[in-house]
């Protein structure tokens, strides 16, 4: 399959992703889906390369996504915990990724419970003139790329496993639900969900969506601009919704006087089979994980095949960032060549 | 005799709303003349052309942070003076937020001596008093013993979160006779923002401090001033509604002054996007309509004068994650030249209005009477070049600390030698 050459060294957010880079992360995230039904599920992709990943926040789930799938492309994997950790002995993150650089590292994964660390890294590794790829692995509440491609991948795969594109999407009403506010989830799967061309609909309570989000999504020209639809309840969202994606909603949320309750939050906006009623009949459910069961979203409807595509999700999640690796590294090898 | 003859230097004097070319002699720190030409200077006079070069009021910085005592990794007095004088400042006005706190007699006199000490002919080192022991908002100092102690005038630099010692406050302060600045924001709406709320701050992902911060607070003092009829300074102004805040209490004859601060002039949330923790700021960098009614507010006049607000940070300290990071930027060094640039250059401010701003408005804020270009006067003066680029870096800095977003970049105008009311001192 054809696709468009990787020029991007770093990928740090989606607010610039254009719709061919979309394309070629969806048909070379199918290409090694393919590969993981083989009976030997790895490639010599990145052989001999080195991933690290600098998760300063703590994290299993992403983490050892990120992990398998650099194995899985035969890469060396390195893992940084904070925990253990020179940061406590004054050492700056940049020290930090200075040290990996120093070892050979040619992609650094990052996860920092800040906006803004992956960007610094980035940053400190051009100005070295070192050729490192960061990926931004999650930053605070900005963004966290990897999680919106696989949600685009596993939507675009259900519409045409074949050949999973970005204009799949187009004309479909998707629903965001719950803690918008807080979430880079949120924030990057509206840019890439807006660029497809999907009808993207906000739901949560005020305190969660601020009407400021409208105007998130903003390009040069004004007859592209896509305007986000924002809702304070529930209903208007999920009316004729293809999909539906809901959020962690972080339980501290309520010791910041943003919520009266949880309980009053699951009455409001929690996902469960009696409201889906109102969106397609084929509708599917997405949550990035972990789950507060019973809060954004039923037990009954997690655990619902026909419905939940959250085991997808982290199945999606090898093969795409296997793509994402493999194109950050191949780029590296043409430089070099 | 020593006698110093400026060829063709362009004036300004704001108090006459002079801006002219002129010869200007200096003779033993006084200035001797100013004439539009002097064709015969005095003959061991050191003759300098200065065309395309500017000769002002030497400037005042209204508030800043010095490290020492208590943080001389950041920042001692000598590099703040240092720093000041490259920057072409005369006075030089600290916050007493240092460790420990000026809020007693003896810590000012403790600053007084440590000065005397030093043997160069550096800028006038002034200090604000604490208003409250320690710094800490919690209870007043012995306002009326510190004021006799040689402070300028009275000051926390950090928000007072009790109303009722706020109003206590400024009753007790119509006894004192000095300037006392506040700086309005409500710590428990501003919460953990980082960056000024808005569209801009959702895209960042960075946690918001909502405009609401400054501008209840700053509503509920404006309504204590109309009360008890105390003069207040307002520090780091940063926000439109604000701006109409102030523009109404100035219509209704309030003994109010503002500033706001350079940084808040020159940038807005837009240069957040690099993720600098040096724009990381309080109040934070204003949405891009705040800087707008910033700059026509400064031109309007609403907005006294320009704080440089300088807040030196380690490496060390900076090198972390945004909104982990200390809130502050030096400028001392940085503000005149980038300021000239924005908004003389640009011909959206006058030179004088510029000037003024940073002259002679902050010595009025302090109480002060502000420095003059007129014969027979001390010289304190600031010599400027507009045209002369240089490399901002640690080494062209004279601040220990390096802290700025504009860090690596060249800048176009540098302070050439500044006069202190006593000696000429050289940069």
């Amino acid at each position: 399959m054809a696709t468009a050459p990787w020029t991007r060294r770093h990928i740090l957010s989606l607010a610039d992703f254009q719709p061919e880079e979309y394309d070629t992360v969806l048909q070379t995230a199918a290409s090694f889906q393919e590969v993981l039904s083989r009976r030997t599920k790895k490639v010599p992709a990145l052989q001999g390369q080195v991933v690290a990943n600098l998760f300063f926040e703590p994290s299993t789930r992403t983490r050892s996504s990120f992990e398998l799938a650099a194995k899985r492309l035969s890469a060396d994997t390195l893992n940084f915990a904070p925990g253990t950790s020179s940061l406590t002995k004054g050492e700056t993150i940049l020290d930090t990724a200075k040290t990996y650089l120093a070892m050979g590292t040619d992609i650094m994964v990052v996860r920092h419970r800040e906006a803004g660390v992956p960007h610094a890294i980035a940053e400190e590794m051009d100005r070295l003139q070192s050729r490192v790829g960061v990926f931004n692995a999650g930053d605070g509440q900005h963004e966290h790329p990897s999680q919106a491609l696989l949600d685009l991948f596993t939507l675009c795969t259900l519409l045409d496993p074949e050949k999973p594109r970005l204009s799949l999407l187009n004309g479909k009403k998707i629903a965001i639900v719950g803690d918008i506010l807080h979430s880079r989830v949120a924030r990057s799967n509206i840019w890439s969900l807006t660029a497809s061309g999907a009808e993207v609909h906000l739901a949560g309570p005020p305190t969660l969506l601020p009407k400021l989000f409208a105007d998130f999504v903003q390009t040069k020209s004004a007859a592209l601009n896509r305007q986000l639809v924002l809702h304070w309840s529930l209903e208007p969202a999920l009316q004729d919704a293809d999909f539906v994606m809901t959020l962690r909603l972080q339980k501290e949320r309520m010791t910041n006087h943003l919520l009266p309750s949880l309980r009053e939050y699951h009455q409001r906006f929690g996902l469960t089979h009696e409201r889906i009623k109102l969106c397609r009949p084929e509708v599917k459910v997405l949550h990035p994980g972990p789950v507060n069961r019973g809060v954004e979203i039923s037990s009954e409807l997690m655990d619902d095949p026909q419905i939940s595509l959250i085991s997808q999700q982290v199945t999606s999640g090898i093969a795409v960032r296997m793509a994402l690796l493999y194109l950050m590294g191949s780029g590296k090898q043409k430089e070099e060549s | 005799m020593t006698s110093q003859l400026l060829r063709q230097v362009r004036v300004l004097d704001p108090e006459s709303e002079t801006d002219r070319i002129a010869d200007v002699l200096i003779t033993d720190g006084r200035i001797a003349a100013i004439e539009a030409s002097l064709p015969e200077p005095p003959a061991n006079a050191d003759v300098q052309d200065c065309s395309g070069c500017v000769l002002g009021p030497g400037l005042v910085d209204l508030y800043s942070h010095s490290g020492e005592p208590g943080f001389e990794d950041r920042e001692t007095l000598d590099s703040l003076l240092h720093a000041a004088q490259a920057g072409g400042f005369t006075r030089l006005t600290l916050l007493p937020d240092t460790h420990p706190a000026i809020d007693t007699p003896a810590s000012v006199e403790w600053l007084h001596a440590r000065l005397r000490a030093s043997p160069e002919p550096l800028p006038l080192l002034q200090c604000w008093g604490a208003l409250t022991v320690g710094v800490a908002g919690q209870q007043m100092v012995e306002l009326a013993e510190l004021a006799e102690s040689g402070i300028v005038g009275f000051a926390d630099g950090r928000p007072l979160q009790n109303s009722m010692l706020l109003r206590r406050l400024l009753e007790y302060g119509q006894i004192l006779n000095r300037p006392i600045a506040l700086w309005c924001c409500d710590r428990e709406l501003a919460g953990n923002g980082v960056v000024r709320e808005g569209e801009e701050s959702l895209r960042l992902g960075l946690p918001g401090n909502p405009a609401m911060a400054e501008t209840a607070p700053l509503a509920a003092l404006l309504e204590c001033v109309a009360t008890l009829g105390t003069p207040v300074h307002l520090m780091r102004i940063s926000t439109a509604r604000s701006v109409e805040l102030l523009r109404d209490a100035k219509a209704r004859g309030l003994p109010v002054t503002a500033s706001t601060t350079w940084m808040h002039l020159l940038l807005n949330i837009t240069a957040v996007q690099s993720y600098d923790p040096s724009l990381h700021l309080e109040p934070p960098l204003g949405n891009p309509a705040d800087q707008e009614a910033l700059c026509q507010a400064v031109q309007e006049g609403i907005i006294d004068a320009i704080a440089i607000d300088h807040s030196p940070y380690t490496y060390e300290e900076k090198t972390v994650a945004f909104a982990e990071s200390p809130a502050g930027a030096i400028g001392l060094e940085l503000a005149l030249p980038l300021l000239w640039q924005q908004f003389v250059v640009s011909g959206q401010w006058s030179a004088l209005t510029l000037w003024r701003c940073l002259s002679s408005q902050p010595a009025r804020c302090l109480h002060q009477p502000p420095a003059r270009l007129l014969p027979g006067v001390l010289a304190e003066l600031t010599l400027f070049d507009p045209h002369q680029s240089w490399t901002i870096t640690p080494q062209t800095l004279h601040s220990r600390s390096s802290n700025t977003p504009w860090l690596g970049q060249p800048v176009k105008g540098r302070v050439i030698q500044t006069w202190n009311s006593r000696l000429a001192s050289h940069t």
